[in-house]
């Protein structure tokens, strides 16, 4: 009889949803992939090189 | 393209950010006020726990986790707001943006809050992050809630940075040091330059995308949590979806309250948030309002068409049972807020002399029938007879069309406070729809005795500090930066400008 559980790959299943640990582990990658991104989305940003100030709307203009 | 900013809105939306005048006072006196109830009965409740609120078994879950789905529904108006109307291009979105993913970013927190308020050993919260399984629905929420908010601050900073940018340049000589610091860090040496813009614009879109999916995760994601349990009531295949358009629904509600709030507090911003806004997002109000009917009528019809033993004294409860004033009220609540959407839009600007639609019939028969209501409600011993019951029931019905009626003509030269009192009872509506799918399956749980449940004086208190902390952080975040994303407004003047020339 085939029971899933008795392959590797269902076995490797199992461990990763019932181990305590593991749910928070891949939670915190998740977290941490969102968050280096946001941050190097800003740095990115921020290091455009000033190729003249074609749009910049600031200081006022009457 | 060549902006400008004119010293006029400088005027208008930068130098109020300075002045913490009498009136900003009183409004943090205020909140402060109807905060420090909810927050010392909370203290209460953690050196004495858990007994204080009505928390029991089986209704493990009350007014605090009602608060969170509903504060999460809320959340979701920035994202339609911000990065559908984005994406699509809607020009009169613009005034609004800020103000809308905001509103995610403090209802996201706020939703947080009330979760650590669930908890009687709020300091076991670690053990569910150091020890969380992927197969439990709670990982999931923390994933997705923790996910939603960090894309929306980062959505709502994004839009921040050129008027950050602006408030660093602009600073009147007598701002104190620190928040011209705080305004130097906060805008990454934002120049303007062509690239940044470009640059910008595409990590914008970028989010858009990707907050969308996020949101409409979480929303779902919740109402999983309700049908891996066992529990009758929650097993419906609509409940995902339902979660999702109650969300946006309430979301926009609160989005009407919170700009019109902030045009009443700020005269200068009804030159940039016009009637358009109002017109065109009631637009999508309305639509929402209408599959929320269809959703709502499929939850209750199919139930009663099964009868099923487990899940039908759950409705029952709801139709004519403890929970039927909360039913009924949502549901009045909501035809009402859509009738005063819809109706006005089908009668003359001309007066009439017709007894039905004038304000007084409205004003009197709105009155009768919230009296009419109450006595239902309160389910009076001297009013127990069916003949009077169904009688009270009929003449509330006719007195609620003749309220439906009477008023309509006042909403339609009112367009902007009609809109007001339509999101009001809608978000008071979607309070009740939460309350209305949570309580009625706590109480007749699968297996164990029925029960009931009445909110404690604590847990009342909380939900009123709750919304106090949402508005103080609302009232305090517009006291540093504008309510009115500038440069989106700005771009859009020129992008007209051009049309124009056209």
């Amino acid at each position: 009889m085939n029971f899933p559980l008795e392959q590797p790959l269902f076995q490797f299943f199992y461990w990763l949803v019932n181990t305590a640990g593991v749910g928070s582990a891949v939670v915190g990658l998740l977290i941490g992939a969102a968050v280096t991104t946001f941050a190097l989305t800003l740095r990115w940003i921020a290091s455009a090189k000033d190729m003249g100030q074609e749009s910049y709307p600031y200081p006022p203009k009457h | 393209m060549q902006q400008t900013l004119t010293l006029h809105d400088r005027d208008e939306l930068i130098t109020p950010l300075y002045k913490f005048d009498r009136k900003f006072w009183m409004v943090i006196a205020f909140l402060i006020a109807i905060i420090t109830p909810g927050m010392l009965l909370y203290v209460r409740q953690l050196v004495l726990g858990l007994g204080v609120t009505d928390l029991n078994r089986p209704v493990f879950w009350g007014a605090y986790l009602v608060n969170f789905i509903f504060l999460i529904g809320i959340s979701m108006a920035g994202t339609v707001i911000s990065a559908v109307l984005q994406l699509l291009k809607v020009n009169w979105r613009r005034p609004i943006t800020r103000i809308a993913e905001s509103l995610t970013v403090f209802g996201l927190m706020t939703a947080g809050l009330q979760i650590i308020m669930d908890m009687g050993r709020p300091d076991r919260l670690i053990n569910t992050l150091l020890y969380g399984r992927l197969q439990a629905p709670l990982m999931w929420d923390i994933a997705s809630l923790t996910l939603y908010l960090l894309t929306a601050v980062f959505a709502l900073y994004l839009q921040l940075i050129p008027d950050i940018a602006l408030l660093r340049d602009t600073a009147p000589a007598a701002a104190p040091e620190w928040r011209k610091k705080l305004y130097s860090i906060l805008s990454l040496g934002w120049t303007g330059a062509k690239e940044q813009w470009r640059r910008l614009e595409k990590a914008i879109t970028v989010v858009s995308v990707f907050i969308i999916p996020i949101g409409i995760s979480l929303h779902t994601v919740t109402s999983w949590l309700f049908s891996t349990t066992v529990q009758p009531g929650w097993k419906s295949t609509i409940l995902g979806p339902y979660f999702v358009v109650g969300a946006i629904f309430s979301g926009i509600g609160l989005l009407f309250i919170a700009v019109s709030l902030a045009r009443e507090y700020n005269k200068h911003l009804k030159e940039y948030i016009t009637e358009t806004f109002y017109i065109n997002l009631g637009w999508i109000f309305i639509v929402m309002s209408a599959v929320w009917f269809y959703f709502t009528l499929n939850e209750t019809l199919v139930v009663v068409t099964e009868q099923e033993t487990l899940e039908f004294p759950v409705m029952a409860s709801k139709l004519f049972g403890q929970f039927a004033p909360a039913f009924w009220g949502m549901n009045i609540l909501m035809i009402a807020a859509t009738w005063i959407l819809v109706a006005p839009k089908f009668v003359s600007d001309k007066p009439t002399r017709n007894p039905l639609l004038q304000t007084v019939t409205g004003l009197v028969a709105t009155g009768i029938s919230v009296i009419l209501f109450f006595l239902l409600w309160l389910q009076l011993p001297a009013l127990s007879d069916p003949n009077i019951q169904t009688g009270l029931i009929i003449a509330f019905v006719l007195l609620f069309i003749v309220a439906l009626f009477g008023v309509t003509k006042w909403m339609k030269t009112r367009l902007i406070t009609s809109t007001v009192i339509a999101s009001a009872f809608v978000l008071f509506g979607m309070w009740l729809e939460r309350w209305n799918i949570l309580m009625p399956t706590l109480t007749h749980a699968r297996l164990i005795p029925y029960t009931t449940y009445t909110p404690t004086i604590t847990e009342i208190a909380v939900t009123i500090s709750t919304f106090g902390i949402l508005t103080l952080m609302f009232v305090v975040f517009y006291k540093f930066f504008p309510s009115i994303s500038i440069w989106e407004v700005e771009e859009g003047r020129a992008l007209e400008q051009i049309a124009d020339r056209r």
